[in-house]
This record gives C-alpha cells, structure tokens and sequence, in this order.
C-alpha cells in the first residue's frame, strides 16, 4: 500500500484512508500530549495541593459533602459545589443573608468537647485561632484529638512551607494507620508546634492580603455540624450488619483507637479527615 | 519471615478480603492462564497444525471468540459515549468497570488474534502491506487504534491507586488526562462504530458464502450495521452482568439500582431496533438474495444440527424475548428478570457471532461440496481459556486495588437513607 512496496500507486482511496487515520491517531497523540503539558504546568505552578483536594473531594461521599447550611437546619438539602470554598461560592452570602442569627443570642452546643467558641473550624477538624500579632494559629479539633490519641508519628512541614488552603497540612500515623489534617487556611508556616502544645502550626497570612475565614465554621454552626459529624462517627464505628447502635448521650472518650482497636480505623481515619 | 499487607493499596473505605484469600480465589485463574500461555507458546512455535482448523475451516473457536468479546466490549465506547457526549451522569458509576472490561476485552481479542494470524514479529505488515480491498484492514486499524484509546482511558483509573495517587506528578496527570477524556470518548465512538461495523461487513459481503451473503446500502451490506446495533443493544447488558456478578462475588452493593434500570432499558430499545432489523434482513436474504444465488429458503437449515431452531433461538428466544422483558419495566424491576434477560441478551450476540463464523464455512457452497463439521483442539480451548483467565485476572486485581465503582464507599456504608439534592461535583 504504502511507497517503496511493489506496484504501489496512490489513489484517492489511499489518500482519503490514511488521512483519516492519520487524523484519529494524531487526535489520541495530542490529547495524551496536552494532559502531559498541562500537568507540566500544574507542577511548575505548585498546583497540586489545590489539585489533590478537588480531586479528594470529588471523592467524598454525599454525606461528606453536605452543605454547612443543610448542617446548620438552615435548608433541608444541599451538596457543597464549591469544595468547600465558601469564599467563592454564590449562595453562601445568601444564605448568610436570609438567616442572620446572632450569634451570642444562640448557646453551642459541644457534646461534652472542648471547641472553643473564639476558633474557627475546618470541616477536616482543623482549627484555626487568628491572634493579636496578626498570625494565625492552626491546631487539631477536639473530636479529631479523641479520634486519634497520642500520635506515635507526626510530619510537620518546616517553616518556610506555603500552605494552600485545603492543602496537606501535616501528616501522621496511629497504631499503623496513617493520616492526613488539612490546612483550615492559607499561609506560610512560621512555628511549629505538636500535640503536646495543643497546636501545630503558627501561620503568617499571605502578604497583602486580609485574613478571610468565611469559608470556616464559627459560633452557632458548630453545633450542627457536631452533631452530624459524631452521628458519622457512630455509624462508621458500628459494625455494618446492624447500622448505627452505640446509646446516645455521654461524651466521647479520649483516644478512641486505643479503646475501640477492632474497628476499620483506616476507613474512620479517612472519612472523619475527609481523605477518600 | 515478613508477611506482605496489601493494606495499603486498597483504597481507603473499601473492604477487600484478604490477601490470602485473594490469592486462594485467583490461583486456579493463574493456573488457566499458564496452560493457556503454554497453548499459545505451541500455537506459536508449531503453527496452525496444533489446531483443528484448516484451509476449508479457516475460522475456528478464536475468531467466534473475538467477534463476540469485541461486542460484549462495546459497553465501554458505548458508555462513555453516553456519559460523556450525552451526559447520563448516571452512568459514571459504572464508567471505570466499563474502560476495563473494554480493555480486556479488546486486548483478549488482540492476543487470540495474534495467535490465530501468526509470526506476531510480522504484525506490522497488517499497516505497512494492507489488502485495501479487505474489511479486515480497516477492522485492524480502527482495533488498534481503539485499544490504545482503551489503554489511555485505563490510566487515570490506574493512577487513583491510593499508593501511587500519592506521588504528586501521578495525581496532576491523572487529574488532567481525565478532563481530555470526552475527546478519547468521542475517537473511540468513532472508531468502535467503524470496526464493529466492518466485522459484521466482513461476512457480508462474501459472496461466495450465500449463507452469509447480504445486500445492503452503499458499500456496505447490511451486515455492516446489524454488527453496530447488536453491539451496542449488549454492550450496556454485558457492563450490567459484570457488574452484578462483581456485587454477588464481592457481596456488595457497588451501583444503585437506577443504573442497572438504565442500562437495562437501554439495552432493550436497541435490542428491540435490532431483533426489527435483523427479522427484516432474515426476510429478505430467504426471500430474495438467497434465492438470486440459487438456494431455496430454509435449505440452508437442512444440515444437522444447524436446523431452523438455530435461527428462532438466535431472533426469537434470544433477540426477542430479552428485548421484550428490558423493555418492560414493571419486568426490568425484578433483578432476576433484568439479570436473566442480560444474560439472554448476550448470548443471543454470541450465537449471531457463532452462526456467521461457524455455520457460514459449515455449510457446503458447490453442488461437489460437503457439509463441514469442525470442533476446536485442546491447544485452541486453551488460547480460549488464557484469554478468558486474562479477563477475570486484570478486572480481579483492578477491583481490588482500584476505585471501580465511585459509589461503592457510599453504598456499603450504614448511613441512613436520606434522600439528598444532587448538586453537580464538578
């Protein structure tokens, strides 16, 4: 068919058939080609934090990815479109707006766990503390505290590190199951701290830009979220065959692995971190 | 001695046996395969002489068996299709499973292939040397073409390993080869709606064999088209089996019951087009191409044990009624029902792949001529049986290690059932 095969002559046929198979092969050569550039590009750009988290989230099961308004009672039900980015999301201002609660006019409730009510909280049960000296102070949750008990192995990035907001904020492991708290907020890491100073990191805002922590939970929405997330808890420490079956009430007990070590610890690990 | 925990390969949230028990359950697959690679080894080695096949019978067991997984594979193209140029999100549950009975398929299909042509170090001759006059060639092209689309589509499956997800370059590749995934969609629609056609249009236009011989629309007999329907009626059918027959090995629910119903439905419309065209084409051939070439109708069915039964079972009892019970549904509610009519609905493709590749060289063609009888080697069963342990061996280890079923996590959890606003995730 081809030239320097005996007897070959080109026809419209040949012509018409080759280029089109020249054509499909080079469309399967160029969109492997454009995937690699732009992945090129993602990593020259150090996108991929911001990548690795839409991809987590795209993950997450529904009920991970329930609205903080649907937690809240504020609507009956909503997935969160935005990875939880509710700085950029259209209908969060809405929402603030329709239903303004005063916050010190609501009591919150906290099952028994420490949250304070100045810290703003991340739904991977991170929480964020901004002090006088303009820096942000990031630390674990008290339900995430619980869950995990004394780390046997913590990876806190060096100071220098810029963090993106829903990026890996530190890493570790208990009992053998690794886990992952991410970043409640942007910013460079200035100090490092660790479980027995009751937070991790000490974070420099980014330059020139002011300290926005809309997209964390604060106040009265705590509660909901709470409740939902200890209702999460039960089920995924029940065993399957009987769905949820713990008593209600009390409060959670401190370092919870060590006291349930049957239990599927990687999955909890992974839900209750929001890594899928 | 260390034991190896596979642990931390499974994606998180999932439950998987052991790894022993893994092991158990796929070494009698392992040891089909190695017969089966000891088959091809003779194949290869000796030659056609190590089958059953000659050059009266020149098409045995392996092209019966690549004609029907290339449509049983048509699930993949064909979903993606669905999902991603018609946006039935719904089907995103099952696209993974899809792009890997796809692969398998297509690439069992290449391997028999390969065995059944020969000198596999001459391969490249098919694109260099090409019979431009053959269906064959444009049925290699457009095959090779769409298994590297299927291999390219099965990367960023392969990538949301939980292990290698964790390797930052992994991921961002992963991430961006999946938004460009809709134009391998498309190529591979293109390309899979050329080939299966052409393997159907390979048949029909041999006008030498009137058993097989169509009349059709342009250039290509009706063969050309009946080949795509058939395909892509159970394509949606084989992708639901598989993955029923995935939750019974897994004892899990993997996908909600609207995408078994929408592949189900699915399958029974273009079934029912199918089983239409197919009895109008039946008609025609008896009534008017055979005749032209001198053959009374149902002469062809005088040869034992290829009687008038073959045909009802192929249009009736396996084109019909399963088109009939898909359609249906208050019958494609009853899982039984959906499941035995998938099943009816793939054998029914198999049997029309038989009866054209099979039964076409069977039949006697000149006055001076026999009717043919031809079982397959225990060489060709076993080609047969590495292709099928291939199957079952790559969909076992990528189900185990591999996120094939995005709602499986949700599925198996004891969460109560909450009726939630879908809102769009992308």
């Amino acid at each position: 068919m081809f030239p320097g095969v005996n007897g070959f002559h080109w026809t419209f046929g040949h012509i018409l058939f080759v280029s089109i198979f020249c054509m499909v092969g080079l469309v399967i050569l160029t969109t492997a080609i454009v995937a690699a550039y732009r992945s090129w590009r993602d990593a020259r750009l150090n996108r991929e934090p911001r990548i690795r988290w839409q991809s987590d989230f795209h993950d997450l099961s529904d009920r991970e990815r329930r609205c903080r308004h649907m937690l809240s009672g504020e609507t009956k039900s909503r997935l969160c479109p935005n990875a939880f980015e509710c700085r950029d999301c259209v209908t969060h201002p809405k929402f603030v707006e329709l239903a303004p609660v005063a916050e010190q006019m609501v009591p919150v409730e906290t099952y028994g766990m420490d949250f304070p009510p100045e810290n703003y909280y991340h739904r991977g049960h991170a929480w964020v503390r901004p002090e006088e000296n303009g820096t942000l102070v990031v630390g674990l949750d008290d339900l995430g505290r619980r869950l995990i008990g004394p780390p046997d192995h913590v990876e806190l990035p060096a100071p220098g590190t810029q963090l993106e907001n829903n990026g890996v904020a530190w890493r570790g492991d208990r009992n053998g199951v690794s886990f992952r708290v991410l970043a409640p907020v942007e910013g460079e890491v200035v100090e490092t701290g660790g479980p027995d100073k009751g937070w991790y990191l000490r974070l420099r805002p980014v330059a020139n830009k002011p300290t926005d922590l809309r997209h964390l939970l604060h106040g009265y929405e705590v509660s909901g979220w709470l409740r939902d997330e200890l209702d999460r808890l039960q089920m995924l420490l029940s065993p399957e065959a009987t769905g949820p079956s713990l008593a209600d009430g009390g409060v959670l007990m401190e370092d919870l692995s060590k006291a349930q070590p049957g239990a599927n610890w990687d999955k909890v690990m992974g839900e209750m971190f929001l890594e899928p | 001695m260390p034991s190896f925990n596979d642990r931390n390969l499974i994606p998180r949230g999932l439950e998987r046996c052991s790894l022993q028990g893994f092991a158990l359950r796929l070494a009698p697959w392992l040891l089909l395969f190695a017969f089966g690679a000891y088959c091809i080894y003779l194949c290869l080695r000796f030659g056609l002489n190590q089958t059953n096949m000659d050059n009266r019978f020149a098409f045995g067991l392996w092209i019966f068996l690549d004609l029907t997984v290339i449509a049983l594979g048509a699930g993949a193209f064909f979903t993606g299709f669905l999902l991603y140029l018609m946006k039935w999100k719904a089907l995103k549950s099952v696209i993974n499973s899809a792009v890997i009975i796809g692969f398998v398929c297509y690439s069992g299909a290449m391997v028999a292939l390969a065995v059944d042509v020969g000198q596999p170090l001459r391969a490249w001759f098919t694109f260099w040397h090409p019979n431009v006059h053959s269906m064959l060639t444009e049925v290699s092209f457009c095959i090779t073409c769409y298994l590297t689309v299927l291999a390219v589509e099965y990367i960023p499956i392969l990538l949301k390993n939980r292990k290698l997800k964790q390797i930052p370059s992994f991921l961002v590749f992963e991430f961006e080869l999946h938004k460009v995934i809709p134009v391998l969609a498309a190529v591979g629609t293109l390309l899979s709606f050329f080939h299966q056609g052409s393997l159907g249009g390979l048949y029909g236009v041999l006008r030498g064999r009137p058993f097989a011989y169509r009349e059709g629309f342009a250039i290509w007999p009706s063969t050309f088209f009946l080949f795509i329907l058939s395909a892509i009626a159970v394509g949606p059918s084989f992708i639901l089996l598989t993955t029923k027959l995935a939750e019974k090995l897994s004892r899990k629910p993997l996908v909600r019951g609207g995408v078994y119903q929408m592949l189900g439905k699915t399958s029974g419309v273009l079934l029912t087009v199918y089983v239409a065209l197919k009895s109008v084409d039946t008609l025609i051939w008896l009534n008017k191409t055979s005749q032209a070439a001198g053959f009374t109708p149902f002469e062809f069915y005088t040869f034992k044990p290829f009687g008038t039964w073959i045909l009802f079972a192929e249009i009736v009892l396996l084109g019909l009624v399963p088109a009939l019970l898909l359609l249906s549904s208050r019958m494609r509610a009853r899982p039984a029902v959906l499941t035995g009519a998938a099943i009816l609905a793939c054998c029914g493709v198999a049997l029309n792949r038989f009866v054209l590749t099979i039964q076409t060289l069977a039949l006697p063609t000149l006055p001076f001529d026999e009717f043919l009888s031809y079982f397959p080697s225990w060489q060709e069963f076993g080609v047969f049986a590495a292709v099928l342990a291939y199957g079952v061996l790559v969909y076992a280890v990528s189900f185990r290690y591999l996120p094939l079923f995005p709602d499986e996590k949700q599925l198996t959890a004891p969460v109560e059932t909450e009726e939630l606003e879908y809102v769009s995730r992308s």
